[in-house]
């Protein structure tokens, strides 16, 4: 089909991301509860199934956004040196949180997913499920999971904090800027943290200093893991 | 304008360099070696914040539409993992619950300057 062909074009996919993406900002600020990250998915997704087009096909083009991934991640060293100073007195304790809940990921997911009687090499990939992307990918890889699963299993996390997250924090009392920050930062890395950036600066700000150290905390906990895997 | 094409500029030439330190050998990917990179930078003030302050804004500001590619890519995923997907599923959003609720709470603890002695030992 022609329609799919033209589709298949790296910018006519990038052309029909960034519509997305606005058209799910827009339903962001009528239903705030929508996020952005969910909504932005459903418009691609129907277009892609409707006209047949594979998402190799669609990725040609998604691939360019997803390079500038990196030089986001880089970007959020802004808000980090901004809020430093908020942050000089609490930095061993906020790292001391992030530890505690990294810790936590690991042990859980890996124990849950043990417990139900996953495979071996699902386990393994579910150990770094809550960092960024590019870390989680090279865990995966150097503890012996499957990087593709690790992938959707990152995503799945970052989807649900950016959604629910802040809602349950709220339930069970958690009202510090910080705090939530750490949370999230923790729990859904940069898809977490993106939904905070319109939010609060100092959320952001704690989220990005989170996702950081939680992304190294695992990378390091992984590699005496494998010391002891091996 | 031309503000945020030079910050950008700076942005991804730092990526850049966290990339070429990651292919030689650091074992951390280079975005996040360039974002350790920029915050040393803006610290030592061999770059200034008002170069990067307005493309770092920009780039955050629409970080959820770089997300969407990967995102969509779960539509396929979801074939590839049929079979063990029940379970994936139930221990992310177990382990998910346990990392943002033992944080949160951890941290209201730790981080909240309302937190005095007094509080602690009424909770």
């Amino acid at each position: 089909m022609i329609l799919s062909r033209v589709l298949a074009h790296p910018s006519i996919a990038v052309a029909l991301t960034v519509i997305s993406y606005a058209f799910a900002q827009r339903v962001h600020r009528w239903f705030p509860w929508a996020a952005p990250i969910v909504i932005g998915c459903l418009p691609i997704v129907t277009v892609l199934r409707v006209l047949h087009v594979s998402y190799t096909d669609y990725n040609r083009g998604g691939s360019y956004l997803t390079w500038w991934l990196g030089p986001a991640t880089v970007a959020l060293a802004v808000p980090m040196y901004r809020n430093g100073l908020t942050l000089r007195g609490v930095r061993l304790r906020l790292a001391v949180t992030v530890m505690g809940g990294s810790l936590t990921g690991i042990l859980t997911a890996a124990g849950v997913a043990k417990l139900l009687g996953a495979p071996l090499p699902i386990v393994l990939s579910s150990v770094p499920k809550s960092v960024t992307t590019p870390i989680a990918i090279e865990v995966s890889r150097q503890l012996g999971g499957i990087p593709q699963i690790t992938i959707a299993m990152v995503i799945l996390s970052g989807v649900l904090g950016a959604t629910i997250g802040k809602l349950l924090l709220m339930l069970v009392g958690v009202k510090d800027d910080r705090a939530i920050g750490a949370a999230i930062g923790t729990s859904s890395h940069g898809i977490g943290t993106a939904s905070l950036i319109r939010d609060s600066e100092i959320q952001s700000a704690v989220s990005s200093w989170a996702m950081a150290s939680a992304g190294v905390f695992t990378a390091v906990i992984s590699a005496f893991l494998r010391l002891f895997l091996h | 304008m031309i503000e945020v094409t030079a910050g950008t500029a700076v942005i991804v030439a730092i990526f850049l360099l966290g990339e070429l330190l990651h292919r030689v050998g650091i074992p951390v990917p280079g975005g996040v070696l360039g974002l350790l990179l920029l915050f040393v930078s803006l610290q030592t003030g061999l770059v200034k914040l008002k170069w990067v302050e307005r493309a770092a804004g920009f780039l955050l500001r629409h970080m959820v539409l770089l997300f969407i590619p990967l995102t969509v890519g779960l539509m396929d995923m979801a074939t590839l993992l049929s079979r063990q997907a029940w379970i994936i599923c139930t221990s992310i959003v177990l382990s998910f619950l346990a990392v943002l609720l033992v944080t949160g709470l951890l941290g209201d603890r730790l981080l909240s300057p309302a937190c005095d002695s007094i509080e602690a030992d009424k909770a």
